[in-house]
C-alpha cells in the first residue's frame, strides 16, 4: 500500500528524517514507531501524512505519488500529538469535520456523513460524548473524540503521533485496546509513534525503531526487546523482564543518560 | 443537528436587523415621517433617504465587514483576541491619513480615504512579508509582526500629529475615533461592492478555512492547501477592512465582539458563523451609531466609544464566566 522511498527532510539545516525507506502493506496491523525524542518519528509521520513535503525521495501510495491532496487524505488519516480546539464545539460536529476530504467546495455534511461520524464515535467507545462540548471533557475523552474524527474519514492508513503521551496508565490500556479493536474491525493499518519503548512493544505487531532521523531497526517487538538490541539502539544496559525493559538493579558501570524509553513500572 | 435552531437564528437576526434599520432611519433630530417621504415630500425624502438611510446602510455595511473580518481573523489565527485590526490594518490606514493631514492635504476631497486604504493594504503586505519564512507564514510571527508594525505606525502618527496644522487636527482625531457622520450613498455603493466580493471569496474557501481552526498540520493532513487559504483569507478580510476604515475611520470592538456574541449562542464552525456575523455585525453597529447620533443630540458621540461601552461589560462577563 505505502512505500516511503529514500525520503529526507531537514528543518533549515536541522535533520528531521534522512534517507528513510519503509514499506507498509494493506491488511490491518498495529505498527509502532519507536525511538527517543528527536529521532524523527513525528517528521516521518508528517511526511507520510503529506503535512510536510519530502525534500528528497518520495512517498508512494498504491504505486502513485501524484495524488490530489484531498484524494490522498481519504486514504491516509493523521492525528497530531496535540489537537487544537480554541473555539469549542460539540463532539459530533468535531468528528464530522473529519469528512472534509469528501466534501465538495460548497457542500455541508450530509446525513450519511453524520452517520459515519456516529459510527466512528461508537468505534472509539465515545457515543455518549456526541452532544458534549470539547471543553467539558477530560483529556482521555478528547483524545477519543479526535481519534473518531480521523476514523470518520475512513482511512486505510491511520497515523497517530504519540497517542499515549498525555494519558495516564489506565487510559493507555483502554486506548491501546481501542486501537487493536479498530485494526480488527476496519482492517486498516495503524502506525503510532511512541517514545515509550515498552508501550510501543506491548501494543504493536511490528516495531520500527528510529534513531537520528533514520530507521535503525524494523522487526517484531520480540526481536527488538532484547538486552543486546536495546544496548545497541539506545545505548544503555537494560534488563529485559518478560519483554519489558527495566533498569538494572544496580547502577550500571558505564555512565549513560537515562533513556525516555526506560520504564520501571509493570502493569 | 441543531440546523433548525440555526435557521431560526438567521431568520431572527434578519428580522432584528431590518427592525433596527427602520428604527434607526426613523429616529433623529428632525421629525419626519416615512409616509410624507413616500408621498413625495422633498424635505422628508432628503432627510430620510439621502441623509439618514444612507448613513444607516453604510453603518450596516461596516458592521458586517468588521464582523466578517473579525471571525475570519479569529479562525485563521486560532486566537479569540484577534480583531480585524490585529495585523496592522488600522495602524496602516491611520498612518496614511495622519501623514496626509500633517502635510496639510487633509482637506483635498477624497484624498484621506484613498491614502488610508492604501496604508491599510500596504500594512497587510508588510506584515505578511515580515512574517513569511521558508514559504510558510507562522501565525505567532504574524501576530508579532502586526503588533510591532502597529507600534511603528503609532510613532509616525504621533509625529504627524505634532506637525499637523491645528485646524486640521479635529477632523483627523474624529477619523481616528471612528465616525459615520457624512456617510453618503457613494460610500455605501463602494463599500457594498467590496463587501460582496470579499464575502463571496470567503464563502469559496469557507470549507477549507474552517479546518484551520483545528491547527495547520491537521488541515494539511485533510488535504487543505493551508498557505493558499491563509493568503486568500487574510487578503480578502484585510482589504475589505481597509475599505471600511477608509470610509468610517477606526471603529473598535465590533470585529472582536460580534463573533464572540454569535459563538456564545451558536458554537459551530466558520461556515455557520459567517452568515450569522453578516447579520449580527450590522445590528450592533447600526444600533450603536443611532445611540451615538441621538443620545445627546445635536452633539454626536464617537460611535467607537458606544460599541466599546457595549463591549467592555460583555467582555468582562465573558472573562468571568470562564469561556
Amino acid at each position: 500500500m505505502l512505500r516511503v522511498e529514500n525520503v529526507s527532510y531537514s528543518y533549515n539545516g536541522r535533520r528531521g528524517a534522512s534517507d528513510v525507506t519503509l514499506h507498509v502493506d494493506d491488511g490491518g496491523a498495529l505498527i509502532a514507531l519507536a525511538g527517543p525524542n528527536g529521532s524523527g518519528k513525528s517528521t516521518l509521520l508528517k511526511l507520510i501524512a503529506r503535512v510536510l513535503t519530502p525534500q528528497r525521495g518520495e512517498v508512494v501510495l498504491d504505486g502513485r505519488s501524484d495524488w490530489m491532496a484531498k484524494e490522498y487524505a481519504r486514504h491516509v488519516g493523521y492525528l497530531p500529538q496535540e489537537s487544537e480546539d480554541v473555539f469549542t464545539m460539540k463532539a459530533i460536529d468535531v468528528v464530522v469535520s473529519g469528512r472534509a476530504p469528501y466534501l465538495s467546495r460548497f457542500a455541508f455534511e450530509s446525513e450519511s456523513d453524520y452517520a459515519e461520524a456516529e459510527k466512528a464515535l461508537a468505534l472509539c467507545d465515545a457515543s455518549y460524548l456526541a452532544q458534549r462540548f470539547l471543553d467539558e471533557m477530560s483529556g482521555g475523552e478528547r483524545k477519543r473524540v479526535f481519534l473518531a474524527r480521523v476514523l470518520a474519514g475512513a482511512p486505510r492508513l491511520i497515523l497517530l503521533d504519540e497517542p499515549f503521551a498525555a494519558l495516564d496508565i489506565a487510559h493507555v490500556q483502554q486506548f491501546s485496546r481501542l486501537l487493536r479493536g479498530i485494526v480488527d474491525r476496519t482492517n486498516s493499518t495503524v502506525v503510532f509513534a511512541s517514545h515509550d519503548l515498552n508501550w510501543a512493544a506491548a501494543y504493536s505487531d511490528r516495531m520500527i525503531v528510529m534513531r537520528e532521523g533514520s530507521i535503525a531497526r524494523d522487526a517484531s517487538p520480540a526481536e527488538v526487546m532484547r538486552a543486546d538490541v536495546v544496548r545497541e539502539l539506545f545505548g544503555f544496559e537494560a534488563h529485559v523482564v518478560d519483554r519489558w525493559v527495566v533498569p538494572p538493579p544496580h547502577p550500571p558501570s558505564a555512565p549513560s543518560p537515562p533513556s525516555p524509553g526506560e520504564k520501571g513500572t509493570r502493569t | 443537528m441543531g440546523e433548525v435552531a440555526l435557521k431560526k437564528g438567521v431568520l431572527l437576526l434578519a428580522i432584528l436587523l431590518v427592525a433596527i434599520i427602520i428604527a434607526a432611519a426613523s429616529l433623529g433630530a428632525a421629525h419626519v415621517s416615512w409616509r410624507s417621504a413616500l408621498s413625495g415630500d422633498e424635505t422628508a425624502r432628503a432627510v430620510l433617504i439621502r441623509i439618514r438611510l444612507s448613513r444607516v446602510i453604510v453603518a450596516a455595511l461596516i458592521g458586517a465587514t468588521l464582523a466578517v473580518a473579525g471571525v475570519t481573523f479569529q479562525t485563521l489565527l486560532r486566537n479569540p483576541l484577534a480583531d480585524p485590526f490585529i495585523l496592522g490594518v488600522s495602524g496602516g490606514a491611520a498612518c496614511g491619513a495622519a501623514v496626509v493631514t500633517a502635510l496639510g492635504l487633509g482637506r483635498v476631497p477624497g484624498l484621506v480615504p484613498v491614502v488610508a486604504f492604501a496604508g491599510a493594504c500596504g500594512a497587510t503586505v508588510a506584515v505578511f512579508l515580515v512574517a513569511r519564512r521558508r514559504g510558510r507564514t507562522d501565525t505567532t510571527r504574524l501576530l508579532l509582526s502586526g503588533l510591532i508594525l502597529n507600534a511603528l505606525f503609532s510613532a509616525i502618527i504621533l509625529i504627524a500629529f505634532a506637525l499637523a496644522p491645528a485646524s486640521d487636527m479635529s477632523s483627523a482625531l474624529r477619523w481616528m475615533m471612528g465616525s459615520l457622520a457624512g456617510a453618503s450613498w457613494n460610500d455605501a455603493i463602494l463599500l457594498g461592492a467590496m463587501f460582496v466580493v470579499a464575502t463571496t471569496i470567503l464563502i469559496f474557501i469557507a470549507n477549507d478555512l474552517r479546518m484551520l481552526a483545528f491547527g495547520e498540520d491537521d488541515a494539511r493532513a485533510h488535504g487543505v492547501n493551508v498557505e493558499r487559504v491563509k493568503l486568500i483569507g487574510f487578503g480578502a478580510a484585510s482589504i475589505v477592512t481597509g475599505a471600511a476604515v477608509a470610509v468610517s475611520g477606526i471603529i473598535g470592538f465590533v470585529g472582536l465582539l460580534v463573533p464572540h456574541l454569535v459563538r456564545l449562542i451558536w458554537r459551530r464552525d466558520y461556515r455557520f458563523l459567517l452568515p450569522l456575523c453578516v447579520l449580527a455585525g450590522p445590528a450592533l453597529l447600526v444600533a450603536s451609531d443611532t445611540v451615538a447620533r441621538i443620545a445627546i443630540a445635536p452633539v454626536e458621540l464617537p460611535v467607537g466609544a458606544i460599541t466599546a461601552l457595549l463591549g467592555v461589560p460583555f467582555f468582562l462577563s465573558l472573562l468571568r464566566s470562564g469561556r
